[in-house]
């Protein structure tokens, strides 16, 4: 999984806000259990049991977070499978998991984990969108000035989107600065026509017959 | 008459050259959920309450519920082109309606929008919908009379300016028609009054219009409309949209009438919010606070004092009962927040009194004060005699034999109710109604049948108009009964009674004539 890629599972219209709050405890868990030093090889090992263990075997997937296996079914499935190769830690994080039946949250406690990480690491996604897709000069150019702006180093995640004309649309959190062409020009639409109504009716006395019609 | 092409298309001009565009910073969320005028984001981590939202179709939102993982969004407008994913952007501004003197005569929804096709409405100025009451210290007592023309009312339940006075009755007992008599008979004064349609039927707002239109009533009025078919969350805000429309002009010095027809519908469209919000459902499955939704609407009615302007915004509302039952809950909420209740009989109104409001158990909890003393005089004895006639009444149907005393007590009140009954939108000016009322409680239509008391009383207000205006003037001048004026007012009334004695015997000699 590289870096710019967001981790979080894609984003499903019918997404649970509340699982997202319990994901985040349980990666702010996962990543406090590693300590300090550990926690990029930690993470190394959720996402690769993520990505090369659960991605390619989607049926143990499935059973791993299908309700019909029992609590002590999945627990058994961890120590046969996960155990043998999996560092304690991990395995002991995963039956913490299993018994809480929380498993179903795994991609997403994954994504909340590399989120916590990179914000404990003092970084943070910046979603810059563009109408057209930039070179990397040019995002090495916007890295550095975000990074000077902000208080934190910026992970930019390029995202184009052509509705935007022009511009730039940087995304911080929850928190968008618009400089695109399509929100001026919006904007001066906006203006135009209220200047144009304005000068009509203040002018439709000048326009009109004084003596009425 | 023609538009000057070349000086609009300098404006355009120069306004593109000032134009200078801003990054434009907002807080940004995503609809997780939509429904019947609701919709629930995740995101906007920084939304404040009551904070106005827009959604990225340019439809704008009010934040309703503040929860732990998302908000809980209001739609004040077309939430089926809302759709899951898209995206939601905060203002940083609360919801606010255009005021000014431009609103009046215009038929607006509760946004401000104009409804009546005739063009944008041009102002400047903008008030936040929610605002707080006067305090304590802001105000004073009621003591200036907001005439509403209608007898029954002006004499028995007075209202001042600053009041607000329950309109409350079955479906078709008549309550928008006291509020709209209440409106035309401000012609000609200097209080500018709101009608909030809400709830209602777009023909009966249509009715309503054309009734306000037709009586020359639209030149100082504002009719504000959310009928119906309009979502929930419009008819929940239009009455504290009238409010802050009413509040401009108060805060200027300015009285103003504010009638919120009817505040059971927003009650409804409030329940139906809060349920959809998954608030916890109360009595009758209302929520918890809706008494303070209206207790803070009402609040805002109030007599400034004479440091403010001195201005005044007198309430108006009405409630629609079921089955005569004022003991459910919101009519006993409003009931208990108002100062006085006009309460509207169907009993009565299908007996051919109208208007039909129960005298016993209507009342004016500061109306007396506001009162002017000719009426105060007149009228001081009326709700105590009708009463005991009600009582008389009863008694006399049951076929007892009555001394002369009763009998006469009887006929006198069948004259006064009689007397009380007014056709729609035929307000009377209150000099008439001091007339009126002296005339009957005095005993001066007690020779005329019963049948008759209608035309004898116009007869008679006719002939103090044409013939004895400087009684009539003097009442108007004064606004009291002297001595002088009453001598004047009785051999006025004396001469009247002799005159239409003659006449009526002759018609109905005639008429007897006729049906023999």
């Amino acid at each position: 999984m590289s870096e710019t890629e967001p981790k979080t599972r894609p984003s499903h219209v019918l997404e649970d806000p509340s699982a997202n709050v319990v994901a985040r405890v349980y990666a702010n868990a996962f990543l406090n259990a590693a300590g300090e030093a550990g926690q990029a090889e930690a993470l190394e090992e959720f996402t690769s049991f993520v990505d090369d263990v659960l991605r390619p075997n989607p049926e143990f997937a499935r059973l791993l977070t299908t309700e019909v296996t029992g609590r002590e079914e999945k627990l058994g499935l961890i120590d046969r499978v996960v155990a043998p190769t999996g560092s304690e830690r991990f395995t002991n994080f995963l039956r913490v998991l299993a018994r809480h039946e929380r498993l179903e949250l795994l991609p997403l406690i994954l994504g909340e984990t590399w989120l916590e990480h990179e914000k404990r690491a003092g970084r943070q996604r910046v979603i810059v969108r563009t109408a057209a897709a930039l070179d990397e000069k040019r995002l090495d150019g916007i890295r550095e000035r975000l990074a000077a702006a902000l208080p934190f180093e910026p992970i930019l995640i390029p995202e184009v989107d052509e509705t935007l004309v022009g511009g730039l649309v940087v995304q911080i959190g929850d928190t968008v600065h618009d400089g695109s062409l399509r929100t001026r020009i919006r904007d001066l639409k906006d203006r135009l026509r209220e200047r144009y109504l304005n000068e009509i009716q203040s002018g439709r006395d000048r326009f009109s017959h004084p003596e009425g019609n | 008459m023609k538009f000057k092409a070349d000086e609009i298309a300098s404006v355009i001009q120069k306004e593109i050259e000032d134009f200078k565009g801003q990054i434009e910073t907002a807080e940004v969320g995503r609809v997780v959920e939509v429904g019947d005028g609701i919709a629930r984001a995740v995101g906007l981590s920084s939304a404040m309450a009551g904070e106005m939202v827009e959604f990225s179709n340019g439809t704008n939102g009010l934040c309703f519920n503040m929860e732990e993982n998302s908000v809980g969004i209001i739609i004040l407008g077309d939430y089926l082109n809302i759709q899951e994913g898209d995206e939601i952007k905060t203002t940083g501004q609360l919801l606010s309606v255009p005021v000014g003197e431009a609103m009046i005569g215009r038929v607006i929804d509760p946004l401000g929008n104009p409804l009546d096709g005739k063009g944008p409405i041009v102002t400047s100025e903008r008030r936040p919908v929610e605002t707080p009451a006067p305090g304590v210290a802001d105000r004073q007592p009621v003591k200036e009379p907001l005439q509403t023309g209608i007898k029954a009312v002006d004499a028995m339940t007075p209202i001042g300016r600053g009041q607000r006075e329950l309109i409350i009755g079955d479906r078709k007992t008549g309550k928008t028609a006291v509020a709209l008599d209440t409106i035309i008979n401000q012609k000609g004064g200097d209080v500018i009054c709101i009608y909030v349609a809400c709830g209602q039927r777009s023909a009966s707002v249509a009715q309503v219009v054309e009734a306000l239109e037709a009586n020359g009533a639209m030149d100082y009025s504002i009719v504000i409309s959310a009928t119906a078919s309009d979502p929930a969350p419009l008819q929940y805000i239009a009455p504290y949209a009238g409010a802050a429309i009413a509040e401009y002009f108060m805060y200027q010095g300015k009285h103003t009438l504010c009638v919120y027809d009817d505040l059971t519908k927003q009650a409804q469209a409030y329940r139906q919010l809060s349920l959809l919000m998954r608030r916890p459902p109360g009595r009758e499955a209302y929520p918890g606070d809706v008494f303070y939704c209206h207790s803070r609407l009402l609040e805002r009615a109030a007599k400034l004092n004479a440091e403010l302007g001195g201005g005044s915004m007198t309430a108006l509302p009405i409630i629609e009962t079921l089955e005569g039952e004022v003991s459910a809950y919101i009519p006993t909420n409003v009931i208990s927040i108002t100062d006085g209740q006009i309460y509207l009989e169907p009993d009565l109104f299908f007996a051919g009194v109208r208007p039909a409001i129960n005298v016993g158990i209507s009342v004016s909890r500061v109306g007396g004060n506001a009162q002017t003393k000719a009426m105060k005089k007149v009228a001081g004895s009326l709700r105590l005699d009708l009463a005991a006639f009600r009582e008389l009444e009863a008694f006399a149907q049951l076929g007892t034999e009555l001394d002369a005393a009763t009998q006469r007590q009887l006929d006198r009140g069948y004259r006064m109710v009689e007397l009380l009954k007014q056709p729609q939108y035929e307000p009377l000016h209150f000099a008439d109604q001091v007339i009126s009322i002296y005339a009957g409680t005095k005993g001066y239509f007690d020779t005329v049948p019963v049948n008759q008391v209608a035309r004898a009383e116009k007869e008679m207000l006719q002939f103090m108009a044409d013939e004895k205006s400087e009684v009539r003037n003097a009442i108007i001048e004064s606004k009291e009964l002297s001595s002088e004026t009453e001598d004047a007012l009785k051999a006025a009334l004396a001469e009247f009674r002799d005159r239409f004695k003659a006449e009526a015997t002759g018609g109905l000699v005639g008429e007897t004539a006729e049906t023999a």
